[in-house]
């Protein structure tokens, strides 16, 4: 605050002020959130805007050659190239087996683990620690522990006398595998945005319900989940997003395969464009990806919005 | 004003001073981060500097995984290199698409360079229509590494022992994975190069024994798998991961160099992973098979871009990287192409981890060595590839059917 002082001062010469006060601020606003407005132009917008402009080309990065084809890569992903439905089916497959699952877990944790009792520190932490945890490391070791034979996974299955799949080698087991690893990695984040919420509702509610006789899972239903509502909108908007951009895990535990059974869309655009440098053709994927995530989020929205009315 | 004028003109005077020695600074791309390698290519550059006064040479570590890539965005930046190390699988592309230089004519006027020297085949990728897009300064071979310790306690006599009686082939390449594998609980004869062979390295799982029996992956834009040699050569591989049990199989991981399999396919530049690995090792020739010996090496080569300012300066210092002097001198870590350097007992005794009479193996295989087949849309060829092979290994998969499938995949991109 110290240092305010003197700045006000030079700021403000002895004559009259050659800005009213008015656009000064507004001045002072825009100075202030430049940085961050800045680099969202750059490094946000222009790029968003150029990708617009490159899926009307067919652009080859090698020879540099750029042609204007109008809309022909989005006629040829939704009308004619087999592969971008496989691919969407697979992401909607891995957003639906995600979502979900994430959210079921995380409220279960969190009802767990938003009260106080000795411990509960620890078992948060253990539960967030996988989200702070390398996705390339956490991936690699799920991959030697879901191994045919010698993985840890089985042997244990084993021990209760199941025959474990060898579970990335198999298109559907490796849907599964993905999706479960994921969600165990990334649960944690979830979890500490319903402890929040659990511990924000206020404790009257409860001890009113439970003086007139509620059962805890009539507390639940008819107080809880209802106030927590928000919050669930949030993280199944923030969830379903991160599953149709899940790139990382799968990248290094499956490759997309077995079979193309764990192509999905983010990945998929990074084949086409960085593998195939085919540049057109990923952005006019990727601007197909973006309509389809903003389309489910506006829909959650709506959907949330109608039931809270 | 004058301040400002004094400080301008002593600026430009400045500029103009210096401008000769920093306008030719030849930046050169590589994927070793190796202190030793870099050591070794900065003295060969030093020989390079003391001819041209005022020039520089930048050696610009690029991480291998995704060399091709980040070389692909700075060619599309306008910023490409003066000189790249280039891949095999990538050349193709890079040449079709004009990048590359013809640097055929300052070889060849470059005094006392000899460009006979350098071996046919090795040349055969870096070449095209009497136009020399690059030299390569390493040509390494497939080897058989194997786990000498495996194999004693199997009581099976090891590759380089069958080698001398000439029974090393696939037959008995079958036959001793199996042995080995039998004699070593939980673990592998024969695990695919680098632990990839069904995914990243599927084809170079498959290429030495198909090759082995006569056949190729494709060849002249028709695909080769599905024609009776490889399928048989398939068969065999299958046979081997699914009935004897002694490839590791596909969700595995058997590592070679952790002493989990007996015997891999590499190249020498992994016997530097060897002191570390606790056992006893060698290296052997691929087994022969129906189609006699069909060694298969891969390659990586000095190219220069057409695009640079400074090109021609770019062509001479790759004509000095790969004089006979400095092909000698990169050997150590390189094998070269230059028969005259493979035929000296120099290159024979260069590798202090592996003993002259096995280097032998490398320099012939060098020779006679054809790389991996070549093609512009590599990759675009193995992702279509990559799920009609995943449906090949699997146990009750019929491998005939499955290679046509592999090839009706692949086939319009050829």
């Amino acid at each position: 605050m110290a240092d305010m002082a003197p700045r006000k001062t030079t700021a403000r010469p002895s004559g009259a002020p050659w800005l009213s006060l008015k656009y000064r601020e507004m001045l002072e606003a825009w100075l202030f959130v430049s940085p961050t407005f800045i680099g969202f132009l750059i490094f946000f917008l222009g790029p968003l805007v150029a990708i617009v402009y490159f899926s009307t080309t067919e652009w080859n990065l090698l020879s540099q050659q750029s042609t204007f084809i109008g809309l022909r890569n989005f006629e040829n992903a939704l009308l004619e190239n087999p592969d971008f439905w496989h691919v969407v089916r697979n992401s909607v497959v891995f957003a639906l087996g995600l979502v979900p699952l994430n959210m079921a877990l995380a409220l279960a944790l969190a009802l767990a683990l938003s009260r106080p009792f000795r411990g509960v520190v620890f078992f948060r932490t253990i539960f967030f620690a996988p989200v702070i945890t390398s996705a390339i490391a956490w991936a690699i070791v799920w991959k030697f522990l879901l191994q045919g034979e010698g993985g840890a996974v089985n042997q244990m299955l084993a021990w209760i006398g199941i025959d474990g799949p060898n579970w990335l080698r198999q298109p559907n087991w490796a849907m599964a595998a993905v999706i479960v690893t994921r969600v165990i990695k990334m649960v944690g984040l979830n979890m500490i945005l319903y402890i929040a919420a659990l511990q924000s509702i206020p404790r009257d509610y409860e001890e009113a319900a439970t003086l007139e006789g509620a059962s805890r899972r009539q507390i639940f239903r008819m107080i809880t989940w209802p106030l927590l509502a928000p919050t669930t909108l949030v993280i199944m908007v923030l969830t379903t997003i991160g599953s149709f951009k899940v790139f990382d895990h799968i990248y290094q535990m499956t490759g997309g395969g077995p079979e193309n059974g764990t192509l999905v869309l983010a990945f998929y655009i990074y084949q086409q464009g960085f593998k195939f440098f085919n540049v057109g053709y990923a952005s006019a994927l990727a601007l197909i990806m973006f309509v389809i995530v903003m389309a489910l989020t506006l829909v959650q929205v709506m959907l949330r919005r109608r039931e809270m009315e | 004003m004058k301040t400002v004028i004094k400080l301008a003109v002593s600026a430009l005077a400045l500029c103009a001073l210096s401008a000769p020695s920093i306008a030719q600074e030849l930046r050169v791309t590589v994927w070793t981060g190796s202190d030793a390698h870099l050591k070794m290519l900065n003295g060969i550059a030093a020989g390079f500097i003391a001819k041209h006064p005022g020039v520089t040479v930048k050696f610009e570590t690029v991480p291998v995984a995704d060399y091709t890539q980040k070389l692909t965005f700075q060619v599309a930046g306008g910023n490409a290199p003066d000189v790249a190390w280039m891949m095999e699988d990538a050349a193709p592309a890079f040449e079709n698409a004009g990048l590359l230089m013809d640097i055929g004519p300052t070889l060849k006027a470059t005094e006392g360079y000899n460009f006979d020297d350098f071996s046919q085949p090795a040349m055969a990728l870096w070449q095209k229509d009497g136009k020399v897009y690059g030299v390569p300064f390493s040509t390494s071979p497939f080897l058989i590494y194997y786990n000498k310790d495996m194999f004693d306690k199997a009581g099976v006599e090891d590759p380089n022992q069958l080698a001398a009686k000439g029974e090393w082939n696939m037959q008995k390449f079958q036959e001793v994975a199996k042995k080995v594998t039998d004699a070593n609980p939980g673990k592998w004869g024969f695990e695919f190069k680098d632990g990839e062979g069904y995914a990243s390295r599927m084809t170079h799982a498959l290429l030495p024994p198909v090759r082995a029996y006569g056949g190729e992956l494709w060849a002249d834009g028709q695909c080769g798998l599905d024609k009776p040699e490889a399928v048989a050569a398939v068969k065999q591989l299958h046979d081997m991961v699914f009935k004897d049990k002694s490839i590791v199989p596909p969700g595995e991981q058997g590592d070679y160099f952790s002493g989990n399999s007996a015997m891999t396919v590499n190249q020498i530049s992994r016997a530097s992973k060897m002191p570390e690995a606790g056992f006893k090792w060698g290296i052997a020739p691929l087994p022969s098979g129906p189609a006699g010996e069909a060694p298969v090496i891969g390659q990586a080569a000095l190219t220069v871009f057409d695009s640079g300012k400074n090109k021609q300066l770019a062509a001479e210092l790759v004509a000095e990287m790969t004089t006979k002097e400095n092909v000698a001198i990169m050997a150590q870590f390189f094998p070269p192409a230059r028969k005259s350097v493979l035929e000296s007992d120099a290159f024979v005794n260069s590798n202090k981890l592996i003993p002259a009479e096995q280097m032998k193996n490398v320099a012939a295989a060098i020779v006679n060595g054809r790389v991996h087949p070549a093609h512009e849309k590599v990759p675009q060829i193995f992702a279509a590839m990559a799920p009609r092979v995943d449906a090949l290994w699997k146990p009750d998969a019929n491998v005939e059917e499955a290679l046509k499938g592999v090839c009706a995949a692949i086939q319009p991109l050829l």
